[in-house]
Formats: C-alpha cells, structure tokens, sequence
C-alpha cells in the first residue's frame, strides 16, 4: 500500500465518516419508516452505501456483488413480496410493541453495540492495510481460480444448499397452491374435503 | 489511512440496530430486513478483519461472496414463508389479535 499524503488521508477519513453516517441512518430508516415500502427501498440504498465501504476496503468484487445482490435483488425481492402482502402495507393493521418490549429491545442491542464497539475501540487494531493486499483484490482471474479450481468442491456444496433452499422454496408454494385446489388435495397426503354442491355447480358453468 | 477499528465500530453498530429490529420489531417484512442489516454488518466485519490483519487472499473474497449469495436464497425462503403466514392468518404481525382465527 503506497503512503497517501495528508491530504488524502483526510479525505479518505471523511469519506468513510459520511458512508459511516448515510448507512447507520438509512438503515434505522428502513427499519422506521412508517411505510414499508420505503423501508424495503432504503435498506436497497442502505445497501448500496455498504457497497461503498466495501470499496474503501479495496475489495471491488465484494461492491460488485453487495450492488448486484442486495441492492438489486434482495431489495427488490422484499417490495414485490411487500406488493403480494397488501395488509402489510397497512400501517394500521400492525401490532406495535409494547414500551417495556421496546425498551427490552433498545437495552439489549444499546448494550451489544457499546460493548462490542467499544471493543473495536479499545483493541490495538493495526491502523494500515498491509502491503499487497489490493493486489489479492484486484485479481478476478485469481479469484475464479481459487472459487472453481481450489475450492471447487466447497463451491458446489454451498451451490446444491442454494438450490436445495430454492426447491423448496418452490415447493412450499405450490403445495399451498395445491391445497387450495380441492380435486387434488388427496396427492399431497391430505383427505380430499367434500366439495360443497353450489361450488360444483358454478364450476360447471363456468 | 482509515483505522480498522472504525470499521469494526460501524459494522457493530448495523449489528446491533439489525438485533434491535429483530427484538423489537412484530412485522415479519420488518424483521427480516432487521436480519439482512445484521448480515450486512456481518459481512463489513469480515472483510475489514481480512483486510487489515493481512490475510486477504482469496478465502475471505470467496467467503463473502457465497455469504451473499446464500443470503439472497435465504430471503427468498423468508418471503415465501411470509406468504403462507399470510394466506394462514390473513397478516404478516407477529402478535396480532386476529393470530387465532385460522381460514
């Protein structure tokens, strides 16, 4: 890692500072905000900041894919899922805590964050990324190498989990689908109900 | 040069509002996003221990990047969740009143 001059030390400091503040209040927005549709959209731009402290780190690849799959896709997902939930998005409907749960709360997570914050503080962290490093992040040929060559296999478990958890995921979405059709309830193990006359009758005409 | 220490301090602090949110919280959607903040925390912790303790290779790298990927999996399994709750019992709070009135 080549010295920066004071200057740029300076400005790299503030930089952090303003990621640092723009990500703590964003993401208290996101878990705040009264509509949650705005709070799914600033946990995407909270996300996005995040991406930008990656980058400070020299890790680009790492900003790449927090870009790509938190503010692109993770966020996305919770608004549309927020679209198909439409009493989610009614403020009224939702149950608020009560002051001593929320106090409860707000004491567990004040002290998690002081303890360990003041941890980070007080430990004699080293102050200088080492010599070398972004060469190690730079490298995406060096990355894919170690991902499909070296750890091939690792790759592949954590990729049949992935896909293990998107079949099922599948499937609990048509099994509930499947129940809510009641000729073909018998095949996932559940007594076919009785179909009431007036429903057969209305699915006769239609 | 940035000290590692506040970005441990920043990634502590996302951890903390994540286990706030997720204590205090009773909306799923809200409780979720509450877990994604605390991964988010996670993962900042990570790379900066990784980078500064100068053992930034490639393992850390890969590890993040499959940690970012199970947690797009993992939301797409929360939200799936959240559906059927919600076909269930007609919400998606945690503690609301009309729980018991299953359809």
């Amino acid at each position: 890692m080549q010295e920066l001059d004071p200057l740029l030390q300076l400005f790299e400091q503030v930089e952090f500072l303003l990621l640092a503040g723009i990500i703590l209040v964003f993401g208290y927005l996101a878990l705040e905000h009264k509509d949650i549709v705005y709070a799914a959209f600033f946990f995407g731009v909270m996300a996005s900041f995040v991406a930008g402290l990656f980058l400070l780190l020299e890790a680009p690849f790492i900003a790449g894919m927090q870009i790509a799959v938190y503010t692109g896709g993770i966020s996305a997902l919770i608004i549309f899922g927020v679209l198909l939930l439409p009493r989610a998005q009614d403020r009224t409907l939702e149950v608020l805590p009560s002051p001593r749960a929320r106090k409860i709360g707000l004491l567990l997570s004040a002290f998690v964050m002081a303890m360990s914050g003041g941890l980070a503080l007080v430990f004699p962290w080293s102050t200088d990324i080492p010599q070398g490093m972004p060469e190690y992040a730079q490298s995406l040929q060096g990355l894919a190498e170690w991902l499909w060559q070296s750890h091939g296999l690792y790759v592949q478990i954590i990729a049949l989990i992935i896909l293990t958890t998107l079949v099922g995921t599948l499937a609990l979405m048509k099994m509930e689908k499947a129940e809510t059709l009641k000729d073909i309830t018998a095949e996932f193990g559940v007594e076919a109900a009785p179909m009431p006359d007036d429903e057969k009758t209305e699915e006769a005409t239609n | 040069m940035v000290p590692l220490s506040w970005y441990l301090v920043v990634a502590f602090m996302l951890i903390g509002l994540g286990a706030y949110g997720m204590i205090v919280k009773r909306n799923l959607i809200r409780i979720l996003i509450g877990a994604e903040i605390m991964g988010n925390g996670v993962n900042i912790a990570l790379v900066a221990f990784a980078v500064y303790g100068g053992v930034f290779s490639y393992t850390p790298q890969g590890l993040v990047i499959l940690v970012i990927a199970i947690a797009a999996a993992h939301t797409a399994l929360a939200l799936v969740l959240m559906l059927l709750y919600n076909r269930r019992y007609g919400h998606v709070d945690l503690g609301s009143p009309v729980q018991a009135e299953v359809k």
